[in-house]
């Protein structure tokens, strides 16, 4: 076998993780940064060490998350229009993104809260399409998809336009793109949310995040120490053990094997202790950054009161099939869409931040 | 005597690139109707007898484990070192017989990060 051959079969497809520590209540401290940076996530999950009970204050967060809506078979330029801008858009954060779409197949498209609408598109839609955008990072050297990126709050992006018109134009007539998207909506302000109204023509639903509790009981958990992110040995554990830690946990993988064991020899980092008992909580849906901060920021009140447990993690999965990760950074499916973080808190309000990005991604900021 | 609070934590950032000691697959045995389903360790055996027939004695002997294993669905969390993904992967898409009768394994989910497998946003199924 030649040497090139032998080289492929042991490669491993790109990926990253960036750990992050810092002190939450540190004044320059950029850990809601990150959170409100990621618009799309799927999936809010929390552990909490040595708790059998939620405090009522964390409940009632987690209740409070609000709706959002799944729009069937809307086109895509009812999103360009000045009225939904005038009405959503500059009235304060809107969040969209196409629904059961793959971004390495399908047309995709997503709204971003800055009023950035991002179209990603295959090849023959582009060139139908006919606006301006680029090719996709992750294409290789032929091109086979493009992203459009347009800027809604653009002052040059007002109703009589040529910008505008072109966009219409193209959108509405030339090559009308329809998608169930999923929609968010955040303001502050008195009034109820319009979204409902505003769409009654079209078939849309108001959705809640679906919840679920558990217990654990007598769980292994890693020795951590917040100043040692890459862990000391039998002292405390890295940062990479405790991500892998945290998957076996949330995938219910036996944390307790031999290592002559046949099946598995998978067992809990070193060192740790065993908790009596663990809460978990999950929350699936639509959700958006700014519930996501609200929900970080009482699990650091958590450690307010005199509490057992050392430390919390708070993990966020975003869509695999979105077309960004963080900021605006293009994100892709290569052999997984995976873009996700998790935050360790630790009782003295030390953090520590894992972003985890697969092939098709650049660096998390 | 209070206990001294230890100092905050100072801001440290590492990139780690390519890093990750294993890669992680959902994997799921389709049959046809009427074979019993396997047990875990009937599973595990395939498993090591895919990577045999494809890749020889060395291959059987790549560490694979069984993290998790469903036995009404036949799906399974492996876990395989990361320089034995391809291999791991390739034998398993290759595997086509199970007790004589033809049997698939469809990769659901991979990725270098085991918490990735929690959630799948391909599986988020709204009403």
């Amino acid at each position: 076998m030649s040497v090139p051959s032998l080289k492929r079969i042991r490669q491993v497809p790109r990926h990253l993780l960036v750990c992050e520590k810092g002190h939450a209540r540190h004044p320059r401290s950029r850990h809601a940064a990150h959170v409100w940076d990621h618009a799309y996530n799927c999936r809010v999950s929390f552990l909490i060490p040595e708790c059998g009970l939620l405090p009522e204050v964390l409940k009632s967060t987690i209740a409070d998350f609000g709706e959002y809506y799944l729009v069937r078979n809307l086109s895509v330029h009812e999103l360009v229009s000045h009225e939904f801008i005038d009405a959503f858009v500059k009235k304060g954060s809107c969040y969209a993104l196409t629904y059961n779409t793959k971004i390495d197949q399908d047309n995709t498209a997503a709204l971003l809260p800055n009023g950035k609408l991002i179209l990603s598109v295959d090849k023959d839609t582009y060139e139908e399409l006919g606006l301006q955008g680029r090719p996709s990072q992750y294409s290789g050297k032929k091109a086979m998809r493009y992203a459009i990126t347009i800027d809604l709050t653009d002052s040059s992006f007002h109703p009589d336009s040529k910008k505008h018109n072109r966009v219409l134009w193209a959108l509405k007539d030339k090559k009308p793109l329809e998608f169930d998207i999923l929609l968010a909506w955040y303001h502050t302000g008195a009034e109820e949310s319009t979204v409902m109204s505003y769409f009654s023509k079209h078939q849309i639903q108001a959705l809640k995040p679906k919840i679920t509790f558990s217990t654990i009981r007598d769980l292994q958990c890693p020795v951590l120490d917040s100043n040692e992110l890459e862990g000391k040995p039998e002292e405390s554990c890295s940062t990479e053990e405790l991500f892998e830690w945290l998957g076996a946990v949330w995938n219910q993988v036996s944390l307790d094997n031999k290592s002559s064991s046949f099946l598995s020899t998978y067992c809990c980092p070193q060192p740790n202790t065993v908790v009596e008992k663990a809460f978990l909580c999950t929350i699936t849906g639509f959700i958006i950054p700014e519930k996501i901060t609200q929900l970080l920021e009482q699990l650091c009140c958590y450690f307010g009161e005199p509490k057992l447990a050392y430390w919390l993690t708070l993990t966020v999965h975003g869509f695999a099939d979105s077309p960004v990760s963080w900021r605006e950074s293009e994100h892709g499916f290569h052999k997984g869409g995976e873009n996700l973080y998790n935050f360790v808190i630790f009782r003295n309000l030390d953090y520590w931040l894992q972003m985890a990005v697969g092939s098709y991604d650049d660096c998390p900021p | 005597m209070a206990r001294a609070e230890p100092p905050a934590a100072s801001f440290e950032r590492r990139v780690l690139r390519s890093a990750a000691e294993y890669h992680y697959l959902r994997v799921r045995l389709e049959l046809p109707d009427g074979v019993t389903r396997p047990t875990v360790a009937q599973f595990k055996q395939l498993v090591v007898s895919a990577l045999r027939e494809l890749h020889g004695e060395v291959g059987a002997a790549l560490p694979v484990d069984v993290l998790t294993y469903e036995e009404k669905t036949v799906s399974a969390i492996l876990r395989v070192i990361s320089s034995g993904l391809v291999r791991l992967w390739s034998a398993l898409t290759l595997l086509g017989f199970y007790q004589n009768r033809r049997c698939a394994f469809r990769v659901l989910q991979t990725s270098p990060f085991l918490l990735a497998l929690a959630g799948n946003s391909r599986d988020l199924v709204l009403d």
